[in-house]
Parts: C-alpha cells; sequence; structure tokens
C-alpha cells in the first residue's frame, strides 16, 4: 500500500527465540505487520517461517521474545488467546469439515443460539441467522457461492478455501494469518483465492501470508518477510524487487548487506 | 431435482423397509396386522435403543463392540441387586445404568487418553462384560423380579392396538437424540469431530470431551436398553445382549450413519432397527430357523457396509 502517512504496526515481534533440544527454529527472529497490507512470508525450509507463524498464532510459547499486538505486549499460550485477541489463522488443508454446511462449517465451534428459553433452556442454535450472516459475508467478500445450506464437500477445492478464508476474515478483528492457502489449487482456483485475500485486506485487516509460490506472493503481496537461518534476512519490496532476487535473497546467493537499497521495504 | 441432492442416505433404510414389509406381507398372513407391528415395535427396544449409542459412537468415527455385553451386564446388576439384595427396583435400576455408564466411560477414556484404536478398546471391553456377567451371575438366570423391574413391558391400548411403554420410551429417546443432533451445537461437534477432527480442534472445540461424552452416553443408554430387555424378558439373563450386539451396529449402518464418522441421521437407525426386526420377524413368521435369521443379518450389515464404501468413493 503506497499511502503516504506511515501505517499502524499492528502486530510485531522482537528477538523470538525457539530451540528443539540442539535444533535452533528460531534465533533472535523480527517481525513487523502493519495495518491494512498484506504481507507475504518466504522463507526455505527449514528457515524458521512456520515456527515464526506459530508463535504469532499462539500455536507454541517461544523460549525467548516479545511479541506485542496493536502496541500491547501479548501472551498467547494457546491458539484460542490468539483468536480472543482476534488474530485468526487459516491452517493449510485442515480448515473445514466437508460433510458439514457452509453456515455449519463459518460458525463451527462459535455457533449463535437462539434468544430466550429456546436458547438458553433447549440450547437450540439459531440457524437462520447464521445462515442469513454467512450469506452476508459472503456477499460482502463477493464469494459466489449461492447456497449457505450446502455440505462443502460439493464445492470446487477453490471455493472451500475461500470459505475457510470468509470464515478467518468474519471473526479476525486484526490479523489474518494464512499458511499455503493456494497449495492444493489449480491456476483459476489459486486466482480465486487470492483476489479474495485482497478484498480481506481492503476491508481493513492485516493479512500474513505463508506461501511458496512466488508468483503468488509477488502478485498480492504489499511487502515480502523473507525468513532465513531462524531470522529475519530482509523485507523487500515486490514493486521494485525481481523475483530472482527475491529467491536469492532467500538462498542466501545474495546477502542482505548487498541488497539494492530501492528493493527493501 | 439435482441427483446430489436427494438424501440416498436417508431414502435407502425407507425403501429397505418398505422392500422388506411388502415381502413378508405377501408371503406371510398375519404380517400387516396391528398386533404384529405392535410386536415387531416390543421386538425392536432394546437394538433400537443400544443403536442411538452407538450411533453416537460412529458418529465421531469410533466404534463400539461391547454395546450387547454392557448391556447384559447391566440387566443382571439391576436384577441381582432388586432380588438378592433386596434394593428399591428404582436404586437397582440407577446402579446398573451406572455400572453401563461406567463402562462406556472407560471406553472413552481408552480411546482419548490413552489414544487406542477404538476397535480393540471396546473388544476387549466386550470379553471383560462378557466375563463380569458370567461370574457375577455366576451364570444364573436371575428370576422372581418385582414388578417395577417389568413396568416398561406393560401396555396400554391405542386405537384398538396394544402398545408397550418400552415403545414410546424408545421413540421418545429418538426424538431426544434426533433434537440435540440437529439443533445444537454439542450434536455438531459430534459431527465436526467425526467428519475431521483436526479441524474441529482448530476451532476450538473440545474433541477428547465431545469423544469422552459420546462414549459415555451410550454406556448410559446402553443402561436404559438393558432395563427394557429385563422388562421384555422378565428375567435377568446373563446370555443377553449376544444377538444384539452385532444387531445394533447392523441398524446403525443400515440406517445410513457412515462407520467413517462425520455423516448419518439417528433416525435411520430407527429405520435400519426395524428392518432388522422385520427381517426377524416375517422369518419367524415364514417359519424359517432361527439360524437363519442369524445369517440375514449378517449378509444386512456387509450389504450396508458395502453401500457406505461404494457411495464414499463414488462421491470422491
Amino acid at each position: 500500500m503506497n499511502t503516504s502517512r506511515p501505517a499502524r504496526v499492528v502486530l510485531q515481534a522482537t528477538g523470538l527465540v525457539k530451540r528443539y533440544g540442539h535444533v535452533t527454529a528460531l534465533d533472535g527472529a523480527d517481525f513487523e505487520l502493519r495495518s491494512g497490507e498484506i504481507l507475504a512470508v518466504i522463507g526455505d525450509n527449514g528457515a524458521g517461517k512456520s515456527t515464526l507463524v506459530k508463535a504469532l498464532s499462539g500455536a507454541l510459547r517461544p523460549d525467548a521474545g516479545e511479541i506485542a499486538l496493536d502496541g500491547r505486549r501479548a501472551h498467547f499460550r494457546s491458539p484460542l488467546d490468539a483468536r480472543r485477541a482476534g488474530i485468526e489463522t487459516l491452517h493449510q488443508d485442515l480448515a473445514v469439515a466437508p460433510a458439514l454446511t457452509i453456515a455449519e462449517n463459518l460458525y463451527l465451534g462459535r455457533e449463535l443460539r437462539r434468544a430466550g428459553f429456546a436458547g438458553r433452556v433447549l440450547r437450540m442454535l439459531d440457524k437462520r441467522r447464521m445462515r442469513d450472516e454467512s450469506a452476508a459475508r459472503m456477499a460482502e467478500l463477493q464469494v459466489g457461492i449461492p447456497s449457505m445450506t450446502q455440505p462443502v464437500e460439493t464445492l470446487s477445492g477453490g471455493q472451500r478455501q475461500c470459505v475457510a478464508v470468509a470464515r478467518a476474515a468474519t471473526f479476525a478483528t486484526h490479523v489474518v494469518i494464512m499458511d499455503e492457502p493456494t497449495a492444493a489449487l489449480g491456476v483459476k482456483e489459486s486466482a480465486m483465492v487470492l483476489d479474495l485475500i485482497r478484498r480481506v485486506r481492503d476491508r481493513g485487516l492485516a493479512v500474513v501470508l505463508i506461501s511458496h509460490n512466488m508468483p503468488h506472493v509477488f502478485e498480492v503481496a504489499d511487502r515480502i518477510h523473507v525468513a532465513r537461518l531462524g531470522r529475519r534476512c530482509a523485507v523487500l519490496n515486490p514493486k521494485k524487487t525481481a523475483m530472482r532476487d527475491a529467491v536469492a535473497v532467500m538462498t542466501g546467493a545474495l546477502p542482505p548487506e548487498r541488497i539494492p537499497a530501492e528493493c527493501v521495504a | 431435482m439435482n441427483p446430489r441432492s436427494v438424501p440416498w442416505a436417508q431414502l435407502g433404510p425407507l425403501l429397505a423397509l418398505l422392500f422388506a414389509s411388502g415381502f413378508f406381507a405377501a408371503t406371510t398372513e398375519h404380517f400387516f396386522s396391528g398386533p404384529n407391528l405392535s410386536l415387531i415395535l416390543q421386538q425392536v427396544t432394546v437394538v433400537g435403543v443400544i443403536a442411538i449409542g452407538q450411533t453416537l459412537v460412529i458418529l465421531t468415527a469410533g466404534i463400539d463392540l461391547s454395546c450387547g455385553m454392557v448391556m447384559a451386564l447391566g440387566g443382571i446388576v439391576m436384577t441381582k441387586l432388586a432380588v438378592e439384595a433386596g434394593l428399591p427396583a428404582p436404586l437397582a435400576v440407577l446402579a446398573g445404568v451406572a455400572v453401563t455408564t461406567l463402562f462406556g466411560l472407560a471406553n472413552g477414556l481408552l480411546v482419548t487418553r490413552v489414544r487406542l484404536p477404538a476397535f480393540i478398546v471396546t473388544l476387549g471391553t466386550y470379553n471383560i462384560a462378557f466375563a463380569v456377567t458370567q461370574l457375577y451371575s455366576g451364570s444364573q438366570t436371575v428370576t422372581d423380579l418385582p414388578a417395577a423391574l417389568t413396568a416398561l413391558g406393560n401396555t396400554f391400548t391405542l386405537g384398538g392396538t396394544e402398545v408397550a411403554f418400552g415403545t414410546v420410551l424408545m421413540l421418545g429417546l429418538y426424538a431426544l437424540a434426533w433434537f440435540v443432533l440437529r439443533e445444537t451445537a454439542a450434536g455438531r461437534h459430534v459431527y465436526a469431530v467425526g467428519n475431521n477432527a483436526e479441524a474441529a480442534r482448530l476451532v476450538g472445540i473440545p474433541v477428547q470431551r465431545v469423544l469422552l461424552a459420546a462414549y459415555a452416553l451410550a454406556g448410559a443408554l446402553y443402561g436404559i436398553a438393558s432395563l427394557l430387555s429385563v422388562a421384555r424378558t422378565g428375567v435377568g439373563d446373563p446370555n443377553a445382549g449376544q444377538t444384539e450386539n452385532l444387531e445394533a451396529i447392523t441398524a446403525v449402518v443400515l440406517g445410513g450413519t457412515s462407520l467413517f464418522g462425520g455423516r448419518g441421521v439417528v433416525v435411520g437407525s430407527l429405520l435400519g432397527a426395524l428392518v432388522v426386526g422385520v427381517f426377524r420377524n416375517g422369518l419367524t413368521l415364514m417359519g424359517v430357523s432361527s439360524v437363519y435369521q442369524v445369517l440375514v443379518t449378517g449378509i444386512l450389515v456387509i450389504v450396508a457396509v458395502a453401500v457406505d464404501q461404494l457411495s464414499r468413493r463414488a462421491s470422491q
């Protein structure tokens, strides 16, 4: 996003360390996510990107370092903690229950109950409201799915992923973290999901996109965080950086100090 | 109508029930009489109630092979406590249900905490429950039951046909299970856990607690089935539950609930139980020996599982 005033920092991490026995997955990693941006996180296998994302989403607790959400220190003891703080995470491949309907998937684990006796005593679900709200969210995000009562398994892979993204976007108040959301999708389906990710950003949420797919990263990212050897090795501007240079930074062929100044974001 | 939206899983058991009923109505004289239909309903109460518990477990992608044996143990506990220890009937019944619930809880704990496969755990508790039943009863049938223990076998007249209170209890339990599974978050969580346990965990559903509750509730339902069985036979029978074990699983699978979990409707299990009951009743009316009824149950369960498997493959 090329706005003149500096964007607010939503989620920040400084000096994160995580060790597994003799293996150091995070070695003093820093991270900074600004409001209304898509920040891609790239890195070779073992660069520490998935450990970093797990720390940010509350799936693991770092051994050292600090995480701050909206300027306040945050201690996430579980993914639930992070979610309550407004960070939704979309995990690779595991996001939906295929036999349940779209509306049920959207509200899975946060079902709405009816008001009064039916809800409080009989604990009845408010299916109509969940259906209507789901339809409204889908319309808002321009996901073209006609019926909220069809099972998710009747959808294409791309549409399923859109349901998962829409769920994250519906409940996130600050940040949506997406782990390889286009990994299993074809060209057209990927384009559909990438469009949706842009619309999520345009609604004011900050998006973290973990991806191996360089064309996808360069298509949607506002900034690119390059993880290497357990640290943040650079933050690149995709508008000014060539894809092959980003890969060179990622693999270590291009040392951070030799990155041209205009490429740094 | 879009062929995908036809609910074959629910229509299948209904068609099977109509087909079986039609067959026996055409080949036997008394099949479609009020008393005989009422008798079929009474005959399926025990299997029907066990099948509710079994449905809960199978929906979570588990299985409970111990159901019939646990039911038999519950019956022996109730009758022995009432007859030999002189416990008032309601307390004896509660004790029996408590024992079957504890067995269910043990199954659930072994599946969730020790992370053993449900198949092996419940095969183990099947044998344990059987042995405990035999040891506790000395393999002796308990007779001379107080009237309160067999009250569910009593009947009232409805439109000229005798209806057993046990039948009403079974139908009530089905309505309750249907409501909870369909209309409450807890019910939808059962489906989510069976359908994609990892996705359920990631959205914050307490997967272990859902599983534990399913097995424990199933145990409690087997306890209610014990009471129905005692009421129907009028004795505490240590050899009860041997045909019910497979029949209950057959009923659930015939009813369209997938053994892979997460798909199915509890009312289907009632239809499945009725199919099993109609076959037993019809074959009896035709004068076919009971060994063939066991044979037919065996064939039915394999056919039902094959249909489940094939329809799953077709949808992928």
